[in-house]
């Protein structure tokens, strides 16, 4: 898929889903980021995500795809709480999104249940000239927000990539968790809103397109960590687990199904540390206010060799 | 309940620094703004500039306040990012953010500043050099589990470049002055708003200090919570009236002296208006920061014009080096389109940005 034009137009003629690109408005795009979130039934872990993502970015912009478990009431609540409602955007999403894996790959790269439509409409939504790809469970640490908070304003015109590393933090219960440190990973989170960048199709889940040559730069390890729940369905989004069984590109995912299957046979592998929050301090808060930022550095990430 | 000396437990904790939180100023700000005097009132009132410190020359006898490791440190990691101290480039807040984001130099910058806090509980930091790497230090007090604080000076745009011009001759040479000036101002302002681990910040005139440096001292320890000049003793505060010396603000010219390209003229006695009011008690507020941003999206606009307009001076200059073999082969990426900046590219209707490509005979 090439931004070749004014926008796009959905194979299923939904034209009020029809994409318009923000660099084509008269109005042009506006300094600063947004961070764009696509949901689905979030609702326990947006209150963690949100209000350091707020405080971070000039813009927030969440878009619900059929939420159950009352994610966009959460959202607005907790936004509100913040005192940062004024960042906040919601949309809706309404049509089913193909599950990433063989689900996607049989849908055509225009349907609206392509993941790569999906989010094409998604970041269609920017006004700022920079946006950054989140998820509806990744929470920043301190340090997480104050470096996102600054590369925001720093990177202005510049076109150029950042990759953020994330952990999967597993929750057991409100004070007790399982980090997992044993996989180095780092993806393409950051990205300048324009005809360079935008989402196409690849094998289990959609791509973003980049220029040749483009700058690439990455964060240290320790400053996100993704939400995950022992006592949850993880994998819902997948098609099943063959669909990440074979190939090198769903090594996280492979990571992921190994430690949360070991976790709940009451197995803690190699590279997981074994985490209680303090009384009355939440697992999350803890670790993302203390533990990881004051880990010892450099923080010990991967396996031993 | 008192203990030897007489003096009430509860009041021996306010001067036992031993009680007092990790916490480090920053003293931000253009150089010749009064942050030598600021660090220095702040060291006499308790508070500990890491050692050794610069030393003392004849352009600023009273000493710099200035810890050595940090100038060095920052020095190494400008020409690391290719930015030079006074840099107008709006962009070259990416490359020092981006060195800033490099794990060795977070270990490095934190470990520093860790030992010093086995010194002394109460830091305070100082170089010219500093605001292009408030970042990485916001991220090292982090993980010292200390919370930083910031004091930006000001003073007239038109005093500070005076007190430079004398390295240059000519007008344009203030218009390039002006424009680091408006650079480093516009940027520090965002860089110090306010993020999750502060302590808050405080914007200080030069010459507020000089008329009164009690009581603007006092507003800043009162403000960023800075305890020992908070509960400094009468000694101390006799060696500040020593330290201070009014006849310090030697250049006065006024922004017509420097005689500037009319839309910079404007830009910096709307951006000095706009900071001006940072410093006024209650002044720090989201309509001012608006203003700024404004601001800098005008500079912003303003730089990459002249950028554009004077691209045969870079290249000749580009040509002179590479003849004189200074200079390696060119870097991959030299297409045309990617030396115009995204935004303005942005506004290239499509048709219009497929016709070139195909004129070109690029496929995208």
């Amino acid at each position: 898929m090439k931004a070749s034009s004014d926008g796009l137009s959905n194979l299923e003629g939904h034209s009020e889903f029809d994409i318009v690109w923000p660099w084509t408005r008269t109005e042009g795009l506006r300094p600063g980021t947004t961070a764009v979130l696509r949901v689905k039934d979030e609702a326990p872990s947006l209150p963690f995500v949100l209000p350091p993502l707020l405080r971070a970015c000039d813009h927030v912009l969440v878009v619900d795809n059929n939420s159950t478990d009352g994610t966009p009431e959460v959202v607005a609540d907790t936004a509100a709480r913040a005192g940062l409602d004024h960042k906040l955007r919601q949309a809706s999403y309404p049509f089913q999104v193909a599950r990433a894996g063989a689900e996607h790959l049989a849908q055509p790269e225009r349907s609206v249940h392509s993941l790569a439509y999906f989010y094409n409409w998604c970041f269609a939504q920017v006004t700022t000239r920079y946006s950054w790809k989140w998820d509806g469970d990744m929470v920043l640490t301190t340090e997480g927000e104050a470096s996102i908070g600054d590369l925001g304003w720093q990177v202005g015109d510049v076109q150029s990539i950042i990759r953020v590393p994330r952990h999967g933090l597993y929750l057991d219960s409100e004070s007790h968790g399982y980090l997992d440190l044993g996989l180095r990973n780092a993806e393409e989170w950051g990205f300048p809103t324009g005809p360079d960048f935008v989402f196409t199709k690849a094998y289990e889940w959609e791509i973003r397109t980049t220029p040749e040559h483009v700058r690439s730069i990455g964060l240290p390890h320790g400053l996100c960590v993704e939400l995950k729940y022992l006592h949850g369905d993880e994998f819902a989004h997948w098609t099943d687990p063959e669909s990440f069984a074979t190939s090198y590109r769903n090594k996280r995912k492979r990571r992921e199904w190994t430690v949360f299957n070991a976790l709940q046979r009451g197995q803690v592998l190699p590279g997981v540390h074994e985490i209680t929050a303090p009384d009355g301090v939440h697992i999350v808060d803890h670790v993302t206010h203390d533990w990881l930022p004051r880990a010892p550095r450099p923080l010990a990430v991967g396996l031993p060799a | 309940m008192s203990d030897t000396a007489g003096v009430p437990a509860a009041e021996a904790t306010l001067i036992d620094p031993a009680t007092y939180p990790r916490k480090v100023l920053f003293v931000a700000g253009a150089g010749r703004s009064g942050t030598s005097t600021m660090a220095g009132l702040m060291r006499i009132m308790g508070m500990h500039v890491p050692q050794p410190e610069v030393v003392a020359d004849e352009t600023n006898p009273k000493g710099f306040g200035e810890p050595r490791w940090a100038v060095d440190h920052h020095d190494r990691l400008l020409k690391e990012a290719l930015v030079q101290v006074s840099d107008s480039r709006p962009e070259a807040w990416f490359e020092t953010g981006r060195v800033s984001t490099r794990e060795p130099e977070r270990i490095t910058t934190a470990q520093w500043l860790d030992g010093h806090f086995e010194v002394s509980p109460e830091l305070v930091v100082k170089d010219p050099r500093l605001s292009w790497f408030i970042g990485l230090w916001r991220v090292a007090a982090i993980r010292c589990g200390a919370t930083p604080v910031f004091a930006t000076m000001l003073r007239p745009p038109a005093e500070v470049v005076g007190s430079k011009q004398t390295y240059y001759a000519n007008r344009l040479g203030s218009a390039h002055l002006a424009a680091s000036w408006l650079n480093m101002l516009l940027h520090t302002e965002r860089a110090t708003r306010e993020s999750v681990a502060d302590g808050g910040r405080v914007f200080v005139r030069y010459g507020d200090l000089l008329d009164d440096w009690v009581k603007t001292t006092m507003h800043v320890a009162e403000t960023l919570q800075l305890q020992h000049v908070l509960h400094c003793d009468s000694e101390q505060i006799r060696d500040g009236h020593r330290f201070v010396d009014p006849g310090l603000r030697r250049v006065s010219q006024s922004l017509e002296d420097l005689q500037l390209p009319p839309r910079l003229h404007d830009l910096t006695a709307s951006t000095w208006e706009e900071l001006n009011k940072l410093a006024d008690p209650g002044g720090d507020t989201p309509e001012v920061h608006a203003a700024l941003d404004q601001l800098r999206e005008e500079y912003v606009d303003l730089y990459e014009e002249a950028a554009a307009i004077s691209r045969s001076s870079v290249v000749a200059a580009e040509q002179r080096l590479k003849r004189a073999g200074k200079v390696g082969p060119p870097p991959e990426v030299t297409k045309a389109a990617d030396r115009i900046p995204h935004s303005v590219r942005a506004k290239v209707p499509p048709s219009v940005r497929r016709g070139l490509r195909k004129m070109v005979g690029r496929p995208r």
